[in-house]
């Protein structure tokens, strides 16, 4: 089965994910429309800054078993096993964020949502884009990203491809990581960016 | 092999899910004085201010004990547990027989034993029954409340009868109500919120008698005051309920002594839950955690362990997460430590800033945090103090509200 599969070193943090999630979740699932809709749809992908201000795009890791499904008060979040999700419902959802409590990696938000009773903040995470993926359509984060941070993959497809990197390294054609030329230096040079203010700044 | 379960709270569905998991063909009974479909017991002070009803009170769908196939012994309480014949007897005169027993009987409210407490209108908070004993009361109703206790019960008996637009009077011996659970600081904006809201507090009296005539109508404080009241809610907190076992049975000291594994000193009989006093991690020493989500962990671990599936429980945290009108808090570990030796407090934000965090450390350790507003990333923070990561990280970046998870990377 295939799932969304996250590779941090090539994120540039352009937060590309970010805007289609939130438009994929809108009732109209266009970024246009999604703008004049009320409630405003909200990204269930976060794109943090690491250390060296390099992007993370933070996801839920969909957890087997996943903590914030056995902290729940409300028995509102259960696993669909074929999926390999964890969903959320939202009209059992009482917003008390618990959940948040038990995530290790902050990827709950609590906000009103298009698919929510109206009026009623509950508590909001990815869903690997059910919807999306029941149409032959890939999730929407995975769809967007141009540099191969979230791709859409077979597990063991994926890990394969990692093995084979980083055993290219090993070789003396050594094309680092398999990373983009452009991305590694992009990501130098963020790097070299701060490690030069620090160095001002001291 | 046959499995009792003393309990069917959270910890006692939970491991006889983990049993049923591991092993379907064992016989699992379940004793327990609450006739109620298994509930979400934290979910009933929503039911009280009347945002969630009743009927959603329910945690499974259909019968979850046909479901696991669970037989249900409802409600009779356990008399007394014999160790060495390994059976149980009810109040009601039978016998229960069991190779392995999960002791997950919970805790019981303190009542108050003052004259006038058996009067109307005087109540716990524990159960479902209580809460709809406290809708029957309200509907008839009431003008003046009072909350006795500003623990977590007291609270949110509080805070879910101010959202019905009911005055309320909480006696506390803190100057703030959460004392156990925030730092000062939180302390001081829970209360401003509450008072906000209609809250009155006094601090430092205690009830010395309540009036009234098949109902309350007063209370004399031991200040000499009395107060107008016609519904009181008592939260002086709760007891591991184990009158059922004797003396030296088992190994106990507040709660049932429980090794890793949640075994007790008696081979082949568990305790999970509020009964059981397991590590606390922040503290580093034996603690009750009295809290629904590690009940939920620790049921789930010993069933595993009473299938024979040898899990280890790292210990239990204590952990807090309210709405309180306009503020989210959220609290974890060693939120207020006393005697702070060798304990570093980093804090930021107040009143003022509307935002306020308070992280506690022992060296490189992360061992308590409070969290006011903006709490969503507090689960990374309370994943640290229950893992005992090493922060490897200017502390600041912890404190900082843009820290996620991508700081750690």
């Amino acid at each position: 089965m295939k799932q969304v599969i996250v590779n941090p070193e090539k994120c540039v943090g352009c937060m590309q994910c970010m805007l289609a999630c939130a438009a994929a979740h809108a009732t109209s699932e266009s970024l246009f429309a999604a703008v004049h809709e009320t409630p405003k749809p909200r990204p269930r992908v976060h794109v943090g800054a690491g250390l060296f201000n390099q992007g993370f795009p933070n996801r839920c890791r969909h957890c087997d078993p996943a903590p914030c499904q056995l902290a729940c008060l409300a028995g509102a979040i259960f696993r669909d096993a074929a999926a390999h999700t964890v969903f959320i419902n939202p009209d059992r959802c009482i917003n008390c964020a618990s959940c948040a409590m038990a995530c290790p990696y902050g990827v709950l938000r609590f906000h009103e949502e298009a698919a929510a009773p109206p009026g009623k903040t509950v508590a909001v995470k990815c869903d690997n884009c059910d919807a999306r993926v029941a149409r032959g359509q890939i999730p929407a984060c995975a769809e967007v990203c141009k540099t191969g941070a979230l791709v859409y993959d077979e597990m063991t497809h994926a890990m394969n491809e990692k093995t084979r990197q980083v055993a290219r390294t090993m070789s003396s054609d050594a094309a680092a990581q398999g990373l983009p030329d452009t991305v590694a230096l992009y990501n130098t040079l963020k790097q070299a960016t701060m490690k030069a203010g620090a160095a001002i700044r001291r | 092999m046959k499995h009792l379960i003393i309990g069917n709270g959270i910890a006692g569905i939970n491991a006889a899910r983990a049993i049923r998991e591991m092993d379907t063909s064992a016989a699992i009974f379940m004793v327990s004085d609450e006739t109620f479909p298994p509930y979400s017991r934290p979910m009933i002070s929503y039911v009280l201010e009347g945002s969630e009803p009743h009927e959603k009170l329910p945690l499974f769908a259909g019968n979850i004990y046909e479901d696991l196939d669970i037989t249900p012994v409802l409600g009779h309480r356990v008399a007394h547990l014999d160790v060495k014949k390994k059976f149980v007897h009810l109040e009601n005169g039978t016998d229960i027989d069991f190779q392995k027993l999960l002791i997950a009987s919970g805790a019981d409210a303190r009542h108050i034993r003052v004259p006038g407490a058996e009067l109307g209108n005087i109540f716990t908070m524990r159960t479902q029954k209580d809460v709809l004993d406290h809708l029957a009361a309200i509907s008839l109703g009431i003008k003046n409340a009072l909350v006795l206790g500003g623990g977590l019960v007291g609270f949110k008996a509080a805070h879910a009868l101010l959202k019905r637009g009911i005055k309320v009077t909480m006696l506390i011996t803190s100057a703030y109500p959460l004392a156990m659970q925030v730092d000062p600081t939180a302390g001081r904006m829970i209360l401003k919120e509450l008072q906000a809201r209609g809250l009155s507090v006094k601090v430092g009296v205690s009830v010395s008698s309540f009036d009234g005539e098949t109902r309350v109508k007063k209370a004399c404080l031991d200040s000499g005051e009395t107060l107008d009241c016609d519904l009181v809610i008592v939260g002086k907190g709760v007891d591991p309920s184990l009158g059922f076992i004797a003396e030296n049975d088992i190994e106990i000291d507040y709660g049932i002594l429980v090794d890793p594994y949640l075994c007790s000193s008696v081979s082949d009989i568990y305790a999970a839950g509020d009964a059981a006093e397991s590590m606390d991690i922040a503290r580093q020493k034996r603690w009750i955690n009295a809290i629904w989500p590690e009940a939920a962990i620790q049921g789930r671990i010993a069933g595993y362990n009473m299938a024979g599936r040898k899990v280890a429980c790292p210990g239990s945290l204590g952990r807090n997460v309210m709405r309180i009108f306009g503020l989210d808090v959220m609290t974890v570990g060693l939120a207020n430590p006393d005697g702070a030796d060798d304990l570093e407090i980093i804090q930021a934000g107040g009143e003022k800033a509307g935002v306020y965090r308070s992280l506690v450390f022992c060296r490189d350790i992360l061992v308590g945090a409070v969290l006011v507003n903006q709490i969503e990333q507090g689960g990374i923070l309370r994943a640290m103090i229950e893992n005992r990561i090493p922060v490897r990280i200017p502390k600041a970046y912890l404190m900082s509200l843009h820290f996620d998870y991508s700081k750690l990377l």
